[in-house]
């Protein structure tokens, strides 16, 4: 929060924020991008999850995955992108050990997604300029042999191939906290819609900012760039990578704002680099200069033909897209009246945004709109959160909620009944009975409860006669006792006071 | 046609001698001479020769047996514990996907 408002202040000096954000996500799918192998691979045996194609072995051919394309046109449906005719794989080339191929099959000119936009939690509106279907890289380790003092590295190619879509936003975000929710808002989306796990300690999901300053007043953003007004020269972007959480998006955006703010405040020439960022020292350490797109050589992979899409496969596809979380907050809000807190909470999983409709569709049977909605959210976000899974009958838990609604039970006996049925494993609605059925019982009684108490307890009777008023609260607990708690007290006390006049 | 020999050797991760990159220069560039003549060719109104496939026909999601570890490592002159060694600095990687 610190560093946050001293970047503010400073920003407010003389800079503007820029970043854009390229996020790459694992897609969820049973096999490779280009080959038949099991995707699964975390703590696998190295290299037991290969074969020729994903090991790059000569003559091996790509065969693309259709569920994996599938999954990148969902997201980018969900991201309200335009969707092309046509998929066309291009070759990326660069000579790394993780790369066995010499290249990376992905896509450079043609992205199969285009053009789109999300809504953060805080209503903010990210562009999307691009989401293309690319293969992840094998997984390699650097170590130094003790007996030689030579460099090596060991590499475990269960990862290569695994299909990862990259979503590039337009460089229109202005703060830090933008970037971490909108990395929220993805992270969410894809869990939504089954895309991915997007766990980013596992690597699933990986975020690289692309950072800059630029002086107040000379430059604007325009069709999608960052452009110079007159003769103001743009300052060079920062890239971070090695992010692994959502909360390091923001940290490392914000450590990035006030080292670049003190270089070009001491005028030092800011060099396009790629910086990795160090958890454990929450700073960003230099890692090198940025290579040209013209350094990796794209061509078009000739291995894979052109693949046609057609509209009645966007139209299969665009059925499995539900709402996405950020239009579920904004319409329980709108249209639920829950607080933004509540609605933000809710809709964060698909899960418990289900379990909070059929909730509130069950309630809204007998209680109006509102009760309904401020009831299921209530009791979602309370006892059942605090159970802590969502097994509880929404029917049950229904006529829990109506019973105390009701006034038949009330709150504190209806959530201390939720939680021993659930640690008792019994069934709630028998118990909700049982108690319902005692205390009506009770109620019929009541009168001849009271009588019996004012017969046994003839010393206060007479000194509340005698005008001890205070008497009346010892009778009225005497009462409650021989009920076991399940008289109302106002009623005790409502026929206490008749039957002692 | 001029070539860039360093920074293709860079890119490449070769480390090239002196000698060698004046040996390899002109080479190259000779290549390179040859294979522009393709450029001279107008193929604005010419449709690219690909293959073109259909959304459904390409390969369902269903996972097949891998390679044996054993057998993977056949093919790697080092390894060790599983895993393929590769000795080496591995300097400045361009990028990790």
């Amino acid at each position: 929060m610190m560093s946050e408002k001293q970047s503010n202040t400073n920003l407010e000096s003389k800079y503007d924020l820029i970043v854009g954000l390229e996020i790459h996500v694992q897609t969820n799918t049973s096999s490779k991008m280009f080959c038949s192998c099991p995707t699964g691979y975390f703590q696998e045996d190295p290299n037991t999850h290969v074969c020729p194609v994903c090991l790059g072995l000569p003559g091996a051919l790509p065969v693309p995955n259709k569920r994996a394309l599938e999954l990148c046109i969902l997201m980018g449906l969900a991201l309200n992108c335009d969707i092309d005719k046509e998929i066309h794989f291009d070759r990326k080339h660069y000579f790394y050990p993780d790369l066995p191929k010499g290249y990376q099959i992905s896509q450079y000119k043609r992205p199969i997604c285009s053009d789109g936009y999300v809504e953060t939690v805080s209503g903010v509106k990210i562009d999307i300029e691009r989401i293309h279907q690319e293969e992840d890289v094998a997984k390699s380790t650097h170590h130094v042999e003790n007996s030689t003092g030579k460099q090596y590295s060991l590499i475990d190619y269960n990862k290569s191939g695994v299909p990862l879509i990259e979503i590039v936003t337009k460089p229109c975000i202005r703060s830090a906290k933008d970037a971490k929710d909108f990395a929220t808002e993805i992270r969410k989306i894809a869990r939504y819609l089954g895309i991915s796990d997007a766990d980013m300690e596992k690597g699933q999901m990986r975020c690289e900012p692309n950072i800059s300053l630029q002086e107040k007043g000379k430059w604007e953003y325009k069709d999608g760039q960052i452009l110079p007004i007159g003769d103001y020269k743009l300052n060079p972007k920062v890239e971070v990578k090695n992010i692994g959480s959502i909360t390091a998006v923001e940290k490392s955006i914000q450590y990035e704002v006030e080292r670049l703010t003190k270089e070009l405040e001491e005028g030092k020439k800011i060099e396009q680099q790629t910086r990795g960022w160090n958890a454990d020292k929450n700073i960003t350490e230099y890692q090198r200069t940025k290579e040209t797109a013209d350094d990796y050589r794209y061509m078009p992979e000739p291995d894979i033909p052109v693949i046609e899409i057609s509209d009645e496969d966007v139209d299969r596809i665009s059925e499995e897209l539900i709402e996405i979380p950020v239009e579920r907050m904004k319409r329980y809000i709108e249209e639920l009246g829950l607080s933004e807190y509540a609605a933000d909470v809710i809709s964060s999983s698909r899960e418990s945004a289900e379990y909070f409709e059929e909730l509130y569709n069950r309630l809204r049977k007998d209680l109006n709109e509102e009760d309904a909605a401020l009831e299921a959210s209530n009791w979602l976000m309370g006892p059942v959160f605090a159970i802590g899974n969502l097994d509880i009958e929404i029917e049950d838990l229904s006529l829990l909620i109506l019973a105390f609604k009701e006034g038949s039970i009330t709150k504190n006996k209806a959530e201390e009944l939720l939680n021993q049925s659930v640690k008792e494993n019994k069934d709630l609605s028998e118990e909700l009975e049982k108690v319902i059925q005692q205390k009506e019982e009770i109620t019929n009684n009541l009168d001849e409860i009271v009588t019996e108490v004012i017969q046994k307890n003839t010393k206060a009777v007479e000194d509340y006669k005698g005008g001890k008023q205070a008497t009346l609260g010892f009778l009225v607990g005497q009462v409650m006792q021989a009920t076991k708690g399940a008289a109302d007290p106002n009623e005790v006390r409502d026929i206490l006071i008749e039957q002692l006049k | 046609m001029k070539i860039n020999i360093k920074h293709i050797a860079r890119l490449s991760r070769l480390a090239l001698t002196k000698k060698e990159k004046e040996k390899f220069t002109p080479q190259m560039e000779t290549i390179l001479e040859s294979a522009s003549v393709l450029q001279e060719v107008d193929t604005s109104k010419v449709q690219p020769m690909k293959k073109r496939i259909e959304f459904k026909e390409l390969r369902e999601d269903s996972p097949e047996k891998p390679l044996e570890q054993d057998d993977v490592l056949k093919n790697a002159p080092h390894n060790e514990n599983g895993y393929i060694k590769v000795y080496g600095k591995i300097f400045g990687g361009i990028e990790e996907s």
